[in-house]
């Protein structure tokens, strides 16, 4: 008779106590937080156009291809786009930060941050969406897909064209958002 | 047979095939003539180039056709970032007012990358444009759109299919125009991302005209405008009569009518005084002329005090600036008959024997007004015995009432008014003059005020100051010997009064010989002045009331 109640409290201790798997994030299906992210990089790459002293890339970054043909777009499957934008915001993430130490313009320093703190705030948004996480290889700098700029305005032109494209397909057809058929 | 059969339905399907592809054909072309149209006004650039869907992208430009000779002089070159150039084979499409449209169109394209495009004809370099495909939208018009009640008044459902872009629904943005069928001017709403709106605060039992056109939002998607879809009529529903709103409207009006009406009661009193008032009756006035003596006057008379009274009326008139002297017989000869009383004097007479005792006081301020009135002659010596002189008469009057109850003054209709002049260079002789003319100064009992003719209306005495007060009412005779000419001062008028209107006649001045000229002028019954007798008329009095 006793041992009833002593089980439940144990149940109950034990799970209060239970090493915390953190609970699934509730997917960010508003395509309006990517639409604000979308407006941050285009204020950026204004900023840069009218930047003239200390607003250089010091070397040649690698971004990724921002083109997207529908046939061939549609033609990947889910996993596959992912991985693609997953690497693309990696390349990004990496090149902002090569410009970041170039720039000296303090004005920029600001918008550069902005830049790479949505990046990294996109990266949960995609993690939200229970797309699975993936990380380039070392080499991915010499993959297909991508392309080499030298200035800090085709830098941000492209931020802002892989934002609008890519990221914004994948998350538009995330299947998280996507009402259960059943 | 069966074949024929079989035969004959093929031929019938390619028919309708044909005649359906035709259809469409037609309508695809008057939709590009459309865009092309749309175009032209809103791109600034050349070649004007938009995409239509997600693999369509067109570009055009426009060439004399005079000029533009054949298609194959030209070249459209494109050209991806990072990428080779390509071509874009091109056709010629007539346009309007002798032009002709050059046109690219590509079925595979890429978007978010920039698209470097140049036209040459015959090698050289006619236009040069950079875009990006997914910024140059024009789609075509929302297609079903459909206007419904919402069961609601003053609303109607406005709904759409979208254009069929994958990935792109969320990026759209509309705009639905309302306005009444017969009017051109209406109200735009901004939809973003759906495919129905719900239009607000109609007017009932109206026919409204609704179109819908859409665009790309401009974030990740932008482009143009597109053409407004084909007009859709509705009409609203008639008002209806909400029962909790009419029996509310009820309730409240009940509870108005209700204090309204308590109000009312409970000031009755005062409102029937005010709207009702109680018509004065003379009955107080004359003690018995209507119950002992039936409304006979004269019987009354002969049985009471009634005897002439003063009233104060003449007094108490309005002011007049000017002196003016009255000038009648208060007392005459009782031998004179005494026929019926007019129905204005006899309600003089109640009103002066009422105010009798105001008489005396307004006697005095007569006396003042006189005094005041003589235009830099104001004197208090000569105010005084002015003074005195008519508190004698007044008392000789009340003391005489019976036999001057008869009098005259009741009887002549005519009234003799003295204006007196403002440039009197004699002073003394107008001092002597009022001195006699006093004796003959009466105050005429009047049921109505003086009337006051600020200017002259007298017009035929030129000496006179201006105004001068005249009495409508008076009805009074002026015995012959009494009267004396005051002097040069003054100009005489004659006035009689029939009781309907009053005639002024002018008694022309008196010059030194003692003649009185007679003024011609426009006024009637021109009386001269040195006609010593005076008209005795008979009034025929009714009974009053």
């Amino acid at each position: 008779m006793e041992f009833p109640r002593l089980l439940a409290l144990l149940l109950l201790v034990l799970d209060w106590t239970q090493p915390g798997l953190s609970s699934p994030l509730r997917p960010i299906c508003d395509l309006r937080v990517l639409n604000h992210f979308i407006q941050e990089a285009r204020d950026a790459e204004g900023a840069m156009k009218s930047c003239r002293e200390g607003c250089g890339l010091s070397q040649s970054v690698t971004v990724p291809q921002t083109t997207v043909d529908f046939d061939v777009w549609e033609k990947k499957n889910a996993q596959e786009q992912a991985q693609e934008v997953q690497t693309g915001l990696w390349l990004l993430q990496q090149s902002l930060n090569t410009l970041q130490t170039s720039v000296t313009n303090t004005a920029m320093h600001s918008h550069i941050d902005n830049t790479i703190r949505n990046l990294l705030s996109i990266n949960a948004v995609l993690r939200s969406l229970n797309i699975q996480e993936f990380t380039p290889p070392a080499n991915a700098t010499d993959l297909e897909g991508t392309w080499r700029v030298s200035l800090a305005t085709d830098l941000l032109q492209v931020h802002v064209n892989f934002l609008r494209g890519k990221v914004h397909l994948l998350l538009s057809s995330a299947q998280a958002c996507k009402p259960d058929v059943s | 047979m069966m074949t024929c059969e079989i035969l004959s339905r093929l031929l019938a399907l390619c028919a309708i095939a044909c005649i359906a592809r035709a259809g469409s054909t037609l309508q695809d072309a008057r939709d590009f003539e459309e865009k092309v149209s749309i175009l032209l006004k809103e791109e600034l650039e050349t070649p004007k180039c938009f995409a239509e869907g997600r693999k369509d992208f067109t570009c055009f430009w426009e060439e004399d056709e005079e000029r533009a000779g054949s298609v194959h002089q030209y070249s459209f070159t494109y050209t991806y970032q990072n990428e080779n150039s390509s071509r874009c084979p091109l056709s010629a499409v007539p346009a309007a007012g002798g032009k002709m449209l050059i046109v690219c169109h590509l079925n595979r394209i890429q978007m978010f990358v920039q698209m470097d495009i140049q036209v040459h004809r015959e090698g050289i370099l006619i236009h040069n444009r950079s875009l990006l495909i997914e910024l140059v939208f024009l789609l075509d018009p929302p297609a079903n759109v459909t206007v419904s009640s919402t069961g609601q008044q003053g609303q109607l459902n406005v709904s759409w299919v979208p254009p069929p872009l994958k990935y792109m629904d969320d990026s759209m943005m509309y705009e639905v125009f309302y306005s009444l069928a017969d009017s051109h001017i209406g109200q735009v709403e901004v939809a973003r991302a759906c495919s129905e709106y719900i239009l607000r605060g109609l007017q009932f039992s109206r026919k409204y005209k609704v179109q819908v056109r859409v665009k790309l939002d401009g974030v990740s998607y932008n482009g143009y405008w597109s053409a407004w879809s084909d007009p859709v009529f509705m009409e609203t529903l008639p008002t209806e009569f909400d029962p909790l709103i009419i029996s509310l409207t009820l309730i409240i009006s009940f509870i108005f009518i209700v204090l309204c009406l308590a109000m009312l009661l409970s000031h009755h009193r005062f409102l029937i005084k005010k709207i009702w008032p109680a018509i004065p009756t003379p009955d107080s006035k004359f003690q018995g002329l209507f119950t002992i003596y039936g409304g006979n006057f004269q019987e009354w008379l002969g049985q009471t005090n009634g005897g002439l009274w003063l009233t104060p009326a003449f007094i108490y008139s309005e002011e007049c600036p000017s002196p003016l002297e009255v000038l009648s017989e208060l007392s005459l000869c009782p031998s004179l008959p005494s026929p019926p009383l007019p129905p204005k004097a006899s309600r003089a007479l109640s009103a002066v024997r009422n105010e009798g005792r105001e008489l005396r006081n307004g006697v005095e301020e007569r006396a003042l007004l006189v005094k005041d009135n003589l235009d830099g002659e104001t004197d208090g010596e000569r105010a005084a015995p002015h003074h005195h002189w008519l508190l004698d008469r007044l008392r000789a009057l009340h003391q005489h009432q019976v036999p001057c109850s008869q009098s005259s003054l009741l009887e002549s209709q005519d009234t003799y008014v003295t204006l007196s002049a403002n440039n009197n260079s004699d002073d003394e002789r107008v001092d002597s003059n009022l001195e006699e003319a006093l004796p003959l100064e009466a105050l005429f009992p009047s049921g109505n005020t003086a009337l006051c003719e600020s200017h002259s209306d007298l017009g035929s005495a030129p000496q006179s100051s201006g105004s001068g007060c005249i009495s409508s009412q008076s009805s009074f005779e002026y015995p012959n010997h009494a009267w004396m000419a005051k002097g040069p001062g003054y100009t005489y008028m004659a006035v009689a009064d029939s009781g309907v209107s009053m005639d002024y006649s002018p008694m022309s001045r008196v010059d030194e010989n003692g003649k009185v000229p007679v003024y011609t002028n426009e006024y009637k019954n021109m009386i001269p002045a040195h006609r010593k007798p005076f008209l005795v008329r008979q009034y025929p009095v009714h009974g009053d009331g």
